[in-house]
């Protein structure tokens, strides 16, 4: 009778079967095991199909957009600030109109959130900051200044509180160069200037200086009363320092300018004042609201930083 | 007795004493099953009429769910641990209110915003007032008249003299006269209170002829919210509770402050429970 195949194999493999054909020892098997249930939990999770999203619309809401849920509680409210009636009184039809407006606004803003229009649009970034400041702001409108609190902080900002002076005043200037004053050197303007300055002070008019050192009226202000502000503007920082501090009447010393010397005639002062508490105190209340916001801005701040992680560039500092 | 004896002793029992059979086990063991999967069962069929209840109570528009007696006892047992959670820190315990911080009554049915209606008063529960959040309740608030040196101390005190006037209390008819006169000149407090004094629920402004103050109605506090003004603020729970909370605690709300209401259309068990009466 001739051999098995069986019979034939080698003794190598025999020796093979003989160990898997054996109870496997329990250190094997649990490891096994586990192999196996893992690789059923991945072959499950690889092949079944993705969850599908949320079909029913949850109670609470209106509508789902893209998973993002619009509330009813604020479809209610657009609906009567639309209709301005109640949302009983509103017809299908306006309920269906406001309800695709809002869809509408939804998908624009998850549009924006995908076009990242934070990190790219200022208007974005600029409203989505006010909404945290606000936040910040908003439980402190309820803490009420005492008296004490808006006087401590109307002495420490007494500069502040000053009531806006004016001036009227005629500038006069001895323009140097150009072609109707090619001849005239700063040096002689200003001997000039200074004699134009004695004249003045001794009594002379306006007219009279014009006329005899050949100054003109700077343009540059009229004869009209000038707000601070508004001088300063005009006559330039230079002009307005020498201006501020002359008194009713007053003849200045000359000043050297871009277009020539100048001589300042004040005919009316009226020096800002610091206003009283009780004249100023609505503005003091608002200024210590503002500073009170700003201080717990700061602090929000300050609170952002130490929870953040910021790293700057080499060679860069804040 | 040795150790091993005493176990023996357990597992087969001491002599003379009877030992429960294999088959007493098994009996045992199958009614503990049973029982606990009637309890599985039960408390799965409680979460399901919870659950359906609790769709129930967000599914339909605010102010239908005041009128279903079952939703509204379901709504006051959810809501009761969240207002004493929640608000009664503010509101206290009992609904009424605390003047000293502006925290008005919730059982009288009068409203600074809206009408009080359940959609009113879930939508201030939603977004709060003055909470920072656009769709809050912010149009505007109570001017410090005299801190801002708006009205003079004596003018103030005209103006209160006015308001126990309008509130049948005790006043200075003379003052009360200039009190009335300022109403309506300098400081125009009828553009937000209205030119009858009624408020405006709108803009927040309180009814100043029902002799209800949500910051006290003496004359010392009534001078006080002249003077310091009031700026009163309630946070948005929007995000903190669920919406289904929300809804529960407006509802609870709404009942209590409409109890007499509640009561002639039949809700007087819901409405007895919801305030801890037997």
């Amino acid at each position: 009778m001739p051999p098995t195949v069986a019979a034939q194999r080698p003794a190598a493999w025999k020796a093979v079967l003989g160990r898997l054909a054996r109870p496997p020892q329990r250190s094997a098997a649990l490891p096994a095991c586990g192999v196996a249930l893992g690789l059923a939990v991945a072959a499950v999770g690889l092949f079944r199909p993705a969850p599908r999203a949320v079909v029913a619309v949850p109670a609470g809401y209106v509508a789902l957009v893209n998973q993002k849920g619009i509330l009813m509680s604020d479809f209610i409210a657009q609906t009567q600030s639309e209709t301005g009636s109640a949302f009983s009184e509103a017809t299908p039809a306006e309920r269906a109109r406001v309800l695709h407006e809002m869809i509408d606004e939804e998908l624009l803003v998850q549009r924006a959130l995908v076009l990242d229009l934070p990190e790219t649009t200022t208007e974005v970034r600029d409203i989505m900051a006010s909404g945290v400041n606000a936040q910040v702001d908003a439980p402190l409108g309820a803490v009420v200044p005492t008296d004490a609190q808006l006087r401590a902080f109307y002495e420490s900002h007494r500069a502040k509180y000053t009531t806006g002076g004016s001036m009227t005043l005629h500038d006069l200037v001895l323009h140097i160069g150009g072609y109707e004053n090619a001849d005239q050197t700063l040096a002689q303007a200003e001997t000039d200037a200074a004699d134009a300055v004695y004249q003045l002070r001794s009594g002379s008019s306006i007219d009279y200086v014009k006329e005899h050192f050949g100054f003109v009226d700077s343009g540059r202000v009229d004869d009209t009363e000038q707000l601070d502000f508004a001088a300063k503007l005009h006559l330039g920082a230079k002009l307005y320092e020498a201006a501020s501090i002359l008194a009713d009447g007053e003849i200045s010393e000359p000043i050297v300018d871009s277009d020539g010397v100048h001589v300042l005639v004040m005919q009316r002062r009226r020096p800002p004042r610091i206003a009283d508490f009780a004249v100023a105190r609505n503005q003091i209340y608002s200024d210590y609201r503002d500073a009170e916001n700003r201080r717990a801005r700061q602090q929000n701040l300050k609170i952002l930083r130490s929870e953040a992680q910021i790293l700057l560039a080499p060679g860069q500092s804040e | 007795m040795t150790r091993d004896h005493k176990h023996a002793a357990l597992v087969r029992g001491a002599p003379g004493q009877r030992v429960l059979g294999r088959a007493s086990w098994v009996g045992l063991l199958a009614v503990a099953v049973i029982l606990l999967a009637g309890g599985a069962v039960g408390a799965a069929i409680l979460h399901l009429q919870h659950s359906d209840t609790a769709a129930r109570l967000l599914a339909g528009l605010p102010d239908e769910v005041a009128a279903d007696p079952a939703l509204l006892r379901f709504a006051t047992i959810q809501a009761r641990p969240l207002f004493a959670a929640h608000c009664a820190s503010c509101h206290g315990e009992n609904m009424k209110g605390n003047p000293r911080i502006g925290a008005p009554d919730l059982t009288d049915a009068i409203w600074l915003y809206g009408d009080g209606s359940v959609y009113g008063i879930e939508r201030t529960i939603l977004y709060g007032i003055r909470s920072g959040r656009s769709k809050a309740h912010n149009v505007t608030d109570m001017p410090a008249f005299g801190q801002r040196g708006m009205l003079s101390d004596g003018e103030i005190r005209e103006l209160v003299q006015y308001l126990l006037k309008l509130n049948g209390h005790p006043y200075e008819g003379e003052a009360a006269e200039e009190g009335r006169a300022l109403y309506y000149g300098k400081p125009d407090c009828g553009d937000c209170h209205g030119g009858d004094a009624r408020g405006d629920s709108d803009y927040g402004a309180p009814d100043l002829t029902v002799n209800v103050w949500n910051n006290g109605g003496d004359p010392q506090s009534l001078y006080d919210s002249l003077y310091f003004g009031r700026h009163r603020i309630m946070p948005a729970w929007i995000g903190t509770l669920s919406l289904e909370q929300i809804r529960a605690l407006a509802v609870y709300i709404y009942a209590m402050s409409h109890r007499s209401e509640a009561l002639r259309v039949g809700h007087a068990q819901a409405v007895a429970s919801a305030m801890g009466e037997p």
